[in-house]
């Protein structure tokens, strides 16, 4: 069998779900399933940015008393991304809180959750 | 040399202060007198910092990797690389944060009128706002950069929504769920360029690859040229989402719009500074930013020309200047980049005067319609008389700032061999007069046509001080028109380093 | 040669993508609030495969309690389910 390594079998799951959060936000009519594909969209440019750093065979970057700090630099994961992900997640749940703050005050204005009506319906 | 740099004083206090008005003012919530004190006091103490501050850098983890005279200094670790969160406070800056700290303090001194309640949280979500502003110009690393660009964009979202009306609400949601792309792609430019280069900071990424052959991976240097340039126009406006920005700004309140306009101008210039710095030498960089600056221009002015509503030409009219100043700084010569400086700074000036002019109306006026009932200026002669001489500025007039930075920018626009740039810059400065004046006439000068009975108009009596601000705005653009070297020593600095030193902030 | 911490990883994979279809396909927001939740769990594994444990563990809590409380707060202050017309 074709052997396929860890690191593109999760770019590939990362640009699914980059495609399908985008292709959601886009085409889904529902605000609640816009915020769900929000949280998929960010849920892959993390995975993204933590496969960019994952070095095969290696160990996690945290250096361990007692181990050899010549080898670490080889052996360790890059933390370059993982690094911006912590950030990332954060500000995933901060627009995630705004974007359902801004679809509470909507629904409450129009009574609708239908984005076609919401977005583009009577001005004012 | 790099040893012997010490952290500014000033810069964490221009970070801090904000942010913690911002909490102090969310715990007061309701108590209208408290927050008006606590918050004039803490704007006129920013203001008061940065006029006093001295230059310099302050940074968080490592050293600075380049010294003051450009020398590189690269200290070896058990990491290879090393993570220099820096900020810098320059000329450039200086200036800038001053006119922020201004307007913060016009906008937070008037704003107490405007809402029934809620009114901690409102002026709070200001704080921040002008947080992100002034963080977004002294930064010098991506890492801030990003976080700064996000946070900024989710304040918009804030401030708009904040004016309760259902347009906003649809505005600000746009506009955030836009931001999932963009900060998605400025977090994916920024792992491409710590994965390149290796450093967070700006001045050290530069150095790299000046340094450095890429050789293959120089194609990754596209992509995330491509992303940051995706944060750019979205965090300043520009063309293809020209209708999300100017949404937002049409519908926040007037005094609010003030901040929001300052702070894309101020994203604007941060991140076209850095475009510039790091990817001026790609080709075709500056050729795509410069027909990006260009379609803004055109688009905004002539969506400006057709609208009905004072608010709507405004909002138009900012997002076609915001065109005004990137055209300068991606025209990349040392006289564009100070055009592109002086216009932001002049712009944020002139378009404020009309924003507090357009707020005005909201009092003395049942709207802000061109339609609406008209003959302000026989009810209220001096906001005429601060509108028109605002429009005037806008328009670039000869004894306003509008017309010492755009005739910098055609200068610069015909030594750089662009003559098609420099007849835009003109005919956008007719059609900002033209659109401008459509509207002025008919709400200001034209007879009335429908009297309304006396004090029937509005609910809340307008703010006092109002021609005070206005007429401090109209003098800071009347001295700036007059003596422009008052500004271009602050700015001449930064566009030369820039130009010649990309590495030193 | 395949383990089997590869193999639960290459199924993790296939979870997160069938998750996230799944969650947006179905129905009853709230039901698509927990997949949604579940999909991250499978994200947080993969994290963790990827020697990224700190995110692993951040993801496995944001992931799964934050993010469907936020949504499923605006679902209980909307509508559960999705309008047909």
């Amino acid at each position: 069998m074709i052997e396929v390594s860890l690191q593109l079998l999760t770019f590939l799951a990362a640009s699914l779900l980059i495609i399908i959060g985008i292709a959601g936000m886009l085409f889904l009519d529902n605000l609640i399933k816009k915020l769900i594909s929000f949280t998929l969209l960010s849920d892959g440019v993390n995975l993204a940015l933590v496969s960019l750093g994952y070095v095969p065979g290696g160990i996690v970057p945290i250096l361990e008393p007692g181990a050899s700090i010549s080898d670490f630099p080889k052996e360790a994961a890059l933390i370059f991304g993982p690094g911006i992900v912590l950030t990332n997640i954060v500000i995933g749940v901060s627009t995630t809180a705004i974007l359902a703050a801004l679809i509470i005050m909507l629904y409450k204005r129009y009574g609708t959750l239908k984005a076609s009506k919401v977005l583009k319906g009577e001005m004012e | 040399m790099s040893e012997t740099v010490v952290n500014l004083w000033s810069i964490p206090l221009l970070v801090v202060i904000p942010i913690l008005t911002a909490i102090v003012l969310n715990l007061l919530y309701n108590r209208v007198r408290a927050i008006r004190v606590a918050s004039v006091v803490s704007a006129a103490a920013l203001l008061v910092v940065s006029i006093v501050s001295p230059y310099g850098l302050q940074w968080f983890t490592g050293q600075p990797g380049v010294a003051s005279d450009g020398s590189y200094t690269y200290s070896t670790s058990i990491f290879s690389w090393k993570l220099s969160l820096e900020y810098y406070f320059g000329p450039l800056q200086q200036i800038l944060i001053f006119t922020s700290s201004l307007l913060l303090l016009f906008v937070v001194v008037i704003s107490t009128r405007s809402l029934k309640k809620d009114f901690g949280p409102y002026v709070a979500i200001m704080f921040l706002t002008y947080f992100s502003t002034v963080a977004v110009i002294m930064v010098n690393d991506f890492y801030h950069l990003w976080i700064v660009v996000e946070i900024g964009s989710l304040l918009v979202a804030g401030l708009v929504a904040a004016s309760g009306a259902g347009s906003a609400q649809k505005a600000a949601l746009k506009y955030t769920f836009f931001s999932a792309l963009s900060g998605s792609g400025l977090a994916i430019a920024l792992a491409l360029i710590l994965g390149i280069t290796g450093y967070a900071n700006i001045s050290d990424a530069i150095s790299f690859l000046m340094m450095t052959d890429l050789g293959n991976m120089y194609n990754v240097l596209y992509i995330s040229f491509a992303f940051l340039m995706l944060s750019w126009i979205y965090a300043g406006g520009l063309a293809p989402i020209h209708p999300l920005k100017s949404d937002v700004y049409r519908s926040a309140f007037p005094h609010a719009t003030v901040l929001l306009q300052a702070q894309s101008k101020v994203m604007l210039v941060a991140i076209g500074l850095v475009l510039l710095r790091m990817f001026g030498g790609l080709p075709f960089a500056r050729e795509a930013m410069l027909s990006i600056s260009l379609l803004t221009m055109i688009l905004g002015v002539v969506m400006a020309l057709i609208q009905t509503d004072f608010r709507w030409i405004l909002a138009y009219l900012i997002v076609s200047h915001s065109g005004l100043v990137t055209v300068g700084i991606s025209l990349g010569t040392p006289l564009g980049i100070v055009g592109g400086l002086f216009q932001a700074v002049n712009d944020i000036v002139y378009m404020s005067v009309l924003l507090l002019c357009c707020e005005m109306l909201l009092y003395f006026n049942n709207g802000t319609s061109i339609r609406s009932s008209g003959g302000i200026a026989k009810k209220v002669p001096w906001l005429a008389a601060f509108a028109i001489l605002g429009a005037f500025a806008a328009s670039g007039i000869p004894p306003f700032n509008g017309f010492q930075s755009e005739l910098i920018l055609i200068q610069a626009a015909l030594g750089g061999g662009l003559p098609e740039v420099a007849a835009v810059i003109l005919m956008v400065s007719v059609s900002t007069f033209i659109a401008l004046f459509r509207g002025i006439y008919s709400i200001f000068l034209k007879p009335s046509t429908n009297p309304l009975p006396e004090g029937s108009e509005s609910a809340s009596s307008p703010p006092r001080g109002m021609p005070i601000i206005l007429g401090i705005l109209v003098a800071i653009t009347l001295i700036l028109g007059v003596y422009p070297q008052l500004a271009l020593d602050f700015l001449t600095e930064s566009a030369v380093k820039v130009v010649y030193v990309p590495w030193v902030p | 040669m395949i383990d089997t911490f590869m193999t639960v990883a290459y199924l993790m994979v296939v979870a997160v993508t069938i998750g996230s279809v799944a969650a947006l396909l179905q129905k009853d927001l709230l039901r698509a609030a927990f997949i949604s939740g579940a999909e991250s769990i499978a994200l947080a594994f993969l994290f963790h495969a990827l020697l990224a444990p700190d995110l692993g563990l951040t993801q496995a809590v944001v992931g799964t309690v934050l993010m469907p409380g936020i949504i499923i707060l605006a679902i209980l202050k909307t509508r559960r389910d999705e309008e047909s017309d």
